[in-house]
């Protein structure tokens, strides 16, 4: 396949088919059971683009007359335009134009990728595969370069609908892990190719999954929360929590909420407080015993972390960062820390940094450091015997590709976790769970399967090769997995291949961990109970 | 967005027939969006949770936390899942009437 076949009228690019992902271990050694992956409806196919792999991850209506894919397609090439100017943007013009321009197609980074690699090489998969697209719209129709020599030097391409809607699709078959540009020797970010794709459809066309902008990062400044949470609820929630701490460790806790001037304003990936509350209960535990200036933020938006903008659109991230800044700034607390979450973590604290300017650049990290600091110190009594099952350590993407933040989180577990052993690669090389970028969130129509299937294969056969003595359902095993995202994509992975009930492998985050193997409370604190 | 008929009436869901006019919900509804969850004929096990799903949502325009559901209701996930299928979210909210989970849950 060649690289202008993506404007071609071609009924699909490429077919997922089975046999060519690449094989997993034991037990899932047999081809014949792979899971069949949800094929799209007649209806479906009609009504949106899915010519690219038959899968639809943003849904991209179908053009109903010549007129219209003229205006679309024009709407791109005039975003595609502004991306190239540094006033319309001075965020990522600088890694863009580097990454544009000093690819020399040695291809290393494709066998980096999670997703070319699952999927069994498909070339649309390749990270240069779509930056090579794009370089030559911006060659042929924005630089004019010309056509003649674009022809013979191999490297003509034709912009239409079909094009332009492929490559929308084709920006949300990467997770942004950016695993690309560790092993790039010039730097180039291919990661960063397919987010600025992204922008341009969402910033200039309108178009951005559902889950990310509707009831993501819109319904987040709306309600307080993309999770719907709202002040009100979130006082409810709070009280619950007190009482399943009372509950497990036989005391009461008081969950200190919008303290003036507290050392720490500890905020949590909201989806924590619905889907895991043993989480931000744990979070809650740690910071009493230690004796932690901390508080909760009660305010609108100040008590979800996330900033989906970070994935697709800019404007709403910078909206979002200056909300954040604005509630630490008014309740006077020292900093921020931010939970188990990973994309916050690169938004807050690195993206937004070119944003929050003068006083509201506040001071903003990590909770892994506080928490290495507090278990290796001894400020809690802990015994690593009840945490004695193996365990093995996700290495979310944006904690630690991106920002290097690799040992503490391994200083704690080595501590507490007696069987403690991790996957091959890890740290700054390891694969992305397969939901980064706001995949784990996305549900529509087939695309769920795909990222189980595809882009979460590569974790899943880490995960089971690194419990390969262990595999069978006697014994109790874990995934650490510290990022609210990493988590929800490993419960759908595990859901997916029926991994919970055939290899009793459970997930959780960091500070579950910590707080199991605590001396003083009675029982377990992690319960072995799927959800 | 799509319209069907539940219950009797018209309404609207979105694409994976989660109602999208919370204020139409009734019973009747409940009923039909149970039959396609395989949580019919309903017993009172399964009223027990989706009306405490929809109170809680009346009050707090959100589904409560899992955990909450589960200590409130007195049955656990298995249990929880024997009646609903499809699970908490896409089977027991769906049918109270709730809109679809968002976020990173």
């Amino acid at each position: 396949m060649k690289i202008e076949d993506i404007s071609k009228n071609t009924e699909q690019l490429v077919t997922i088919e089975s046999k060519d992902l690449i094989p997993l271990p034991y037990p899932y050694d047999d081809p014949a059971n792979e899971p069949l992956m949800k094929r799209l409806t007649d209806d479906q196919r009609m009504r949106y683009e899915a010519s690219l792999d038959g899968i639809i991850a943003i849904g991209i209506p179908k053009p109903s007359s010549k007129e219209e894919e003229e205006v679309f397609v024009k709407k791109f090439l005039s975003g595609l335009e502004k991306l190239l100017t540094p006033e319309n943007n001075w965020t990522f013009l600088q890694p863009l134009y580097h990454s544009l321009e000093y690819c020399v197609k040695c291809q290393i980074c494709n066998d980096s990728c999670p997703a070319y690699l699952a999927s069994g090489k498909k070339e649309i998969y390749r990270p240069t595969y779509r930056a090579e697209v794009l370089r030559r719209i911006i060659n042929k129709y924005i630089k004019k370069r010309n056509k003649l020599l674009l022809r013979l030097t191999g490297s003509d391409i034709d912009l239409n609908w079909t094009l332009v809607a492929r490559l929308g699709e084709l920006a949300y078959r990467c997770t942004l892990c950016r695993k690309c540009a560790q092993v790039c020797p010039l730097g180039v970010d291919n990661g960063l190719i397919s987010h600025e794709i992204r922008k341009i459809f969402s910033q200039k066309m309108g178009i951005a999954p559902k889950e990310l902008h509707e009831l993501g990062t819109m319904q987040q400044l709306k309600a307080g929360s993309s999770t719907g949470i709202t002040p009100k609820a979130l006082g409810n929630i709070i009280e619950f929590m007190e009482e399943e701490i009372e509950e497990k460790i036989g005391r009461k806790i008081k969950i200190p909420v919008d303290k003036e001037g507290a050392e720490i304003l500890l905020i949590h990936n909201a989806g924590e407080f619905v889907s895991w509350p043993e989480n931000t209960e744990a979070f809650a535990i740690i910071f009493d015993i230690a004796g932690i200036d901390w508080t909760l933020s009660s305010d609108l938006v100040g008590y979800d972390a996330v900033n989906y903008g970070v994935w697709y659109d800019d404007i709403q991230l910078a909206r979002i960062a200056v909300k954040h800044a604005e509630i630490v700034k008014a309740l006077k607390v020292k900093k921020i820390n931010v939970g188990e979450c990973g994309h916050a973590h690169k938004a807050m604290i690195v993206v937004a940094d070119r944003i929050l300017t003068g006083e509201l650049n506040i001071p903003r990290e990590s909770a892994l450091p506080i928490l290495a600091d507090i278990v290796l110190n001894n400020r809690i009594k802990l015994d690593p015997e009840r945490n004695n099952f193996p365990v093995t350590l996700h290495d979310p993407c944006n904690m630690v590709r991106l920002m290097g933040i690799v040992e503490p989180q391994r200083q704690i577990l080595r501590k507490i976790c007696p069987q403690f052993r991790e996957m091959e690669p890890n740290g700054v090389d390891n694969y992305c769970c397969g939901g980064g970028s706001g995949f784990a969130i996305m549900q529509s129509m087939n695309f769920p399967d795909w990222r189980s299937a595809v882009s979460g294969r590569m974790k899943l056969k880490q995960i089971l090769e690194v419990f390969h003595d262990v595999i069978g359902p006697d014994v109790k095993k874990y995934v650490c997995a510290p990022c609210s995202n990493c988590k929800g994509q490993i419960r759908d992975l595990f859901a997916y291949y029926n991994v919970f009930e055939r290899c009793n492998i459970f997930y959780g985050g960091l500070v579950e961990l910590i707080v199991n193997a605590m001396v003083d409370i009675k029982k377990p604190f992690i319960e072995w109970e799927w959800r | 967005m799509a319209k069907t008929t539940l219950g009797g009436i018209e309404i609207e869901i979105d694409e994976d027939g989660f109602i999208q006019e919370p204020e139409k919900w009734n019973q009747a509804i409940a009923e039909d969006l149970a039959k396609v969850e395989q949580a019919y004929p309903m017993t009172e096990e399964h009223w027990k949770v989706v009306n405490y799903l929809r109170d809680y949502y009346l009050k707090y325009e959100i589904a409560p936390p899992i955990r909450m559901l589960v200590k409130q209701t007195g049955f656990d996930l298995k249990k929880i899942y024997q009646l609903f299928p499809s699970g908490p979210a896409k089977g027991a909210c769906k049918i109270a009437g709730l809109p679809k989970p968002t976020g990173c849950v």
